[in-house]
């Protein structure tokens, strides 16, 4: 499905047509949960807030015009979700750093022995990228989970989060040397760099 | 010790300089010890953030979603358009007596011709019966943020005209 496509559902869900929906919901919902769990840290409150999200886009569709990518308004509609949740502060940012909750599933079901070559691979991989996310400012970890896990161009991370390429470039360089230099330190088995880039 | 050049360095290896830009780059790395390391790191980096499994929503999550739109409202511009039908318009009597008022304002003594806002049928209706969205519940409308508030403002764009 293309983007036009995505478009003509949308108008469709805003004329009224609740089955336009389920289409756009099923090609779109792994990618905001995702981004929505990066962002928090935590499957559960990633979950409820990409029900928010979907919900708004849903109440909102007719504030949709097609001048505007349908991917690039859903991301904008997501990302200011959470940022301002967590400035509201409704959500704390908790990463897996601090361990899943009792009963929560690994996030990781594949054993080490079948992967004896990744030694960072799993928890305890996630762990260490947890503790570099949290280290980062909202708007680092936002353009940095869009760059990263959604595979947007820069040019379109500037249009969700409304700013520059250049601020965008910058934002997304500070965030990757922050993660690199504490997967670096994790790798090596010192504690991970919580400071800074 | 850091280099004006490190902070090309996340953008080159994501492909997103020009091509003049990347050649610079390039060019500097063959020089720079410093930003060749970094370079390294933060390759290393993005390619074990590959090796992640990727995150799945729960099965419920599906579910939950489309439950709750299906017991949402539907979206207010369709909901507009509806209340706009003419069929489904009845005339209250504010309404009767708000056109009495337009019409003398109108065709009254010393009129002529109506404003270029009203001069189709179409937002005379509109404007006829605008007391139906004015003096309207807005629980029934669903109108329970300034966002929506804001729409209402602006209704001659739900209903496409300029």
């Amino acid at each position: 499905m293309d983007t036009d496509a995505d478009a003509e559902l949308m108008l469709r869900v805003a004329r009224g047509d609740r089955s336009a929906f389920t289409p756009l919901f099923d090609r779109h919902h792994r990618g905001v949960a995702r981004f929505a769990f990066r962002f928090v840290g935590d499957r559960a409150r990633a979950e409820e807030l990409a029900q928010d999200i979907f919900v708004k886009l849903y109440r909102n569709a007719g504030r949709y015009r097609p001048s505007a990518r349908f991917k690039t308004f859903l991301y904008r509609v997501a990302a200011n979700h959470c940022l301002n949740e967590v400035r509201r502060g409704e959500y704390r940012v908790k990463h897996l750093s601090e361990g899943p909750e009792e009963g929560e599933p690994l996030e990781t079901p594949a054993p080490e022995a079948e992967r004896p070559d990744a030694h960072l691979a799993g928890r305890e991989l996630e762990s260490a990228l947890g503790i570099a996310l949290r280290s980062l400012s909202d708007r680092e970890r936002a353009a940095f989970t869009l760059a990263r896990f959604e595979g947007m161009a820069y040019r379109e991370i500037a249009e969700v989060l409304e700013a520059s390429e250049a601020a965008v470039k910058s934002l997304i360089h500070r965030a990757t040397l922050t993660v690199a230099r504490s997967l670096e330190a994790f790798q090596a088995g010192a504690e991970p760099l919580r400071s800074r880039a | 010790m850091s280099c004006e050049m490190e902070t090309e360095l996340t953008a080159y290896l994501d492909g997103e300089l020009t091509p003049a830009d990347a050649a610079s780059v390039r060019a500097h790395l063959a020089g720079c010890e410093h930003c060749r390391a970094t370079e390294a790191l933060l390759r290393q980096a993005v390619a074990t953030l590959r090796i992640l499994p990727d995150y799945e929503p729960s099965a419920a999550f599906r579910r939950r979603v489309l439950g709750r739109v299906e017991a949402a409202p539907l979206p207010l511009r369709a909901r507009l358009a509806d209340a706009f039908r003419p069929a489904l318009l009845v005339p209250s009597a504010a309404g009767l007596l708000a056109a009495s008022v337009v019409a003398v304002l109108l065709w009254g003594p010393g009129r002529t011709a109506l404003p270029p806002e009203l001069s189709d049928g179409e937002a005379l209706g509109v404007a006829l019966h605008y007391d139906v969205v004015a003096d309207a519940d807005y629980d029934l409308l669903g109108l329970d943020s300034p966002d929506d508030l804001e729409v209402v403002e602006h209704l001659q764009e739900l209903e496409g005209r300029p």
